[in-house]
C-alpha cells in the first residue's frame, strides 16, 4: 500500500512539474526553434547517410532502405521518450559536483535523482525526436506493408518504454561518475555518442563491436532488437530485454547511491 | 648595424612567443590534470572509427559495379579512419570554453589582458590538438593500420596532407571560436553547439565522403569552408585531383577559408567586446 501511495505521489509531482515545465517552453521560444532545429538537422544528417548508403547498395547486411528507415525511426522513440525526462543529468556530469550546488537535491522531501530530474521536464528536442520518430517508423512500416497484429502492436510501447530505461540507466551511471571525478562530461558524452549506432542494423558490425553494444552498453536492445523483432520476427535477443533492463536499471541505481554516499558538501 | 636590425625585425614575434606561451603551457597542465580524459577519447574514437569502417566496407562489399567514389577498399578505409582522426584534432573545445566564459561573466578578466584573445585562445587549443594527435590519432591509426588494409600514401601525398591538415586545424578554430562567440547572442549555446556538431560534420566528408554525395548536396558542400577540415585534406593525401592545379586549387581553398574565418573571427570578437561594453555601462 505505501508503495502504491509513493508512486502516486511521484506520478503527480510529474504530472504538475511538466506544466510547469511546458510553461517555460511558451517563455523561451529561442530555445525551442534552436533545439527543434538542432534535432531536425541531426535527424535529417542521419536520414541522408542512410540515403547515400543505399544509392550505392540495394541491401547492407541483410536489410533494404525502409527496413533500416523503420529501425532509425524506432531508435528515435526511446531516445525521445528518454530526454523529455532525463536530460537533467547532463548538468550534473559537467557541472553539480564540481561546482558543490548537488547538495540543493539532497534537502528536498524526494528521492534525490528524482529532485534533480524534475528540475526541468520535458525538453523540447524530446518532442521533436518522439514525432520525427512516429513518421519515420510509420512511413517505413506502411513502404513495407507491416501488418502487425493487435498482439505486437501493443508490445510496442511496452519496448518503447524498456528501451528509454535503458538509455536513463546508461546516462545515469556515467553521470554518477562525476561523484568520483567531480566531472564526467567527457565519459558520458563518449557514451552517448556510441549511442549513435543504435539506429544502424548491427549485423554490419565485427562481432566485438556487437558484443560491445548488446552486453557492455546495451543500446542494441533499444532500436535493434525490437526492430528485427517487429520486422523478422527475431526473438533471440529480444527475450533479454526486460533481464537486461531490470539488470541496468538496478546497476545504474547502485552507483548512483554509492556516488552519493561519497559527495560531500563544499562547505561554502 | 646588420645585427640591430634583424634583432628590431625580430622582436615582435619574440615577444608575441613569450606572451602567448603561458597560455599553452596552462592549457597542457589543465590538460595532464585529466589524464583519463585520453583514455575515454582513444575508446571512443576506436569504436566510433570502427563503426564507420565497417558500414562502409559493407557498402563497399555489397556494390554490384564500379568503386564507390572512385575509392577502392583500402582508400574508402583509410578515408573514413583519419576522417575521424581529423575531426579529434580539430575538437579543441574552443566553442565551449568561449561560451563559458560569456555566461559566467569571465570574459571581463580577459578583456583587461594585453593580449589579443583570440589569439590566447589558438594558443591554449594547439596543445590540446597536439596532445590528442600524439596519445589518441597515432595510436589508433597503427591500431586499425594492424587490422585492416589501408593505402599507404606517396611521399607528396604524407606532404601535401601535413600542410593541408595544418591549414584545417586554423579552419576548425575559427569555426569552434565564432560558435563561443555566439554565445554572446543566444543564451542556448548547447543548442548551437549541436547544429554546429552535425552540420560540420556532415559538411566535411566525416560522415560520407564527400565523393558519395549526389551531385547537388556535393556542390553544396564544396561551397562551404567545412570541406577544408576533411576532405580536403584527405583527397591530397590519397591522390584524388586531377593534376597539380587541382591539388594546388585546394589548398589556396584551404588557406582563403583559413585567412576569412579568421577575419570574420576577429571582426565578430570586435562587435562582442563592444556588446560587453554597452552591458557593462
Amino acid at each position: 500500500m505505501s508503495a502504491f501511495t509513493t508512486a502516486a505521489r511521484y506520478t503527480r509531482l510529474t504530472w504538475y512539474l511538466s506544466a510547469v515545465s511546458l510553461h517555460r517552453l511558451t517563455e523561451y521560444r529561442m530555445d525551442f526553434a534552436l533545439g527543434a532545429g538542432g534535432l531536425l538537422l541531426r535527424v535529417g544528417g542521419q536520414l541522408a547517410v542512410v540515403g547515400m548508403v543505399f544509392r550505392q547498395v540495394p541491401v547492407i547486411a541483410g536489410w533494404n532502405f525502409h527496413q533500416v528507415l523503420f529501425l532509425l525511426g524506432f531508435s528515435l522513440l526511446p531516445r525521445g521518450l528518454d530526454r523529455l525526462f532525463t536530460d537533467q543529468l547532463w548538468i550534473l556530469a559537467r557541472r553539480l559536483v564540481q561546482s558543490g550546488e548537488f547538495y540543493r537535491y539532497l534537502i528536498r522531501p524526494v528521492h534525490p535523482l528524482y529532485a534533480l530530474l524534475s528540475e526541468r521536464f520535458l525538453y523540447p528536442d524530446g518532442f521533436g525526436e518522439l514525432v520525427t520518430g512516429v513518421a519515420i517508423t510509420w512511413y517505413a512500416a506502411d513502404q513495407l506493408d507491416l501488418g502487425p497484429s493487435a498482439g505486437r502492436l501493443l508490445l510496442v510501447p511496452l519496448l518503447v518504454l524498456c528501451g528509454a530505461l535503458i538509455l536513463a540507466s546508461i546516462k545515469t551511471a556515467f553521470a554518477a561518475l562525476s561523484f568520483w571525478t567531480t566531472n564526467s562530461f567527457p565519459a558520458l558524452y563518449a557514451a552517448n555518442q556510441l549511442g549513435d549506432f543504435a539506429g544502424y542494423p548491427l549485423d554490419l558490425y565485427h562481432p566485438s563491436l556487437r558484443w560491445l553494444l548488446t552486453w557492455l552498453l546495451p543500446y542494441a536492445f533499444t532500436a535493434y532488437a525490437p526492430a528485427s523483432y517487429l520486422l523478422f520476427g527475431a526473438t533471440d535477443l529480444l527475450r533479454w530485454l526486460p533481464v537486461v533492463t531490470a539488470a541496468l536499471a538496478a546497476l545504474a541505481l547502485l552507483v548512483w547511491h554509492r556516488g552519493v554516499d561519497r559527495y560531500e558538501m563544499t562547505g561554502s | 648595424m646588420t645585427a640591430a636590425a634583424t634583432w628590431h625585425r625580430r622582436t615582435p614575434l619574440a615577444v608575441t612567443w613569450r606572451r602567448y606561451t603561458p597560455f599553452a603551457a596552462a592549457s597542457l597542465q589543465g590538460l595532464l590534470q585529466y589524464r583519463s580524459t585520453f583514455v575515454i577519447n582513444a575508446v571512443t574514437a576506436t569504436t566510433a572509427v570502427g563503426l564507420q569502417v565497417f558500414l562502409w566496407r559493407a557498402v563497399y562489399a555489397g556494390r554490384t559495379g564500379g568503386l564507390p567514389g572512385g575509392y577502392d577498399l583500402p582508400e574508402l578505409t583509410t578515408y573514413v579512419l583519419l576522417a575521424q582522426m581529423l575531426a579529434l584534432l580539430q575538437a579543441s573545445r574552443v566553442d565551449e570554453e568561449v561560451a563559458g566564459e560569456v555566461q559566467r561573466g569571465d570574459i571581463a578578466v580577459s578583456l583587461l589582458r594585453p593580449v589579443s584573445y583570440p589569439l590566447a585562445r589558438f594558443a591554449a587549443g594547439l596543445p590540446v590538438s597536439l596532445v590528442n594527435a600524439g596519445t589518441v590519432a597515432v595510436p589508433v591509426v597503427l591500431l586499425y593500420a594492424l587490422l585492416l588494409p589501408l593505402s599507404a600514401p606517396s611521399w607528396a601525398g604524407g606532404l601535401l596532407f601535413a600542410l593541408s591538415a595544418g591549414l584545417s586545424l586554423v579552419i576548425g578554430f575559427g569555426v569552434n571560436l565564432l560558435v563561443g562567440l555566439a554565445g554572446f547572442v543566444t543564451t542556448n549555446i548547447w543548442g548551437v553547439r549541436i547544429v554546429k556538431d552535425s552540420v560540420v560534420a556532415f559538411f566535411a566528408g566525416q560522415v560520407v565522403p564527400l565523393a558519395l554525395m549526389p551531385g547537388p548536396l556535393a556542390a553544396v558542400a564544396h561551397l562551404l569552408p567545412f570541406q577544408a577540415l576533411v576532405d580536403g585534406p584527405l583527397r591530397l593525401l590519397l591522390g584524388h585531383y586531377r593534376g597539380p592545379a587541382e591539388a594546388a586549387g585546394i589548398l589556396a581553398g584551404q588557406a582563403g577559408w583559413a585567412v576569412g574565418l579568421t577575419a570574420l573571427a576577429a571582426l565578430a570578437w570586435r562587435g562582442a567586446v563592444r556588446r560587453v561594453e554597452v552591458l557593462g555601462g
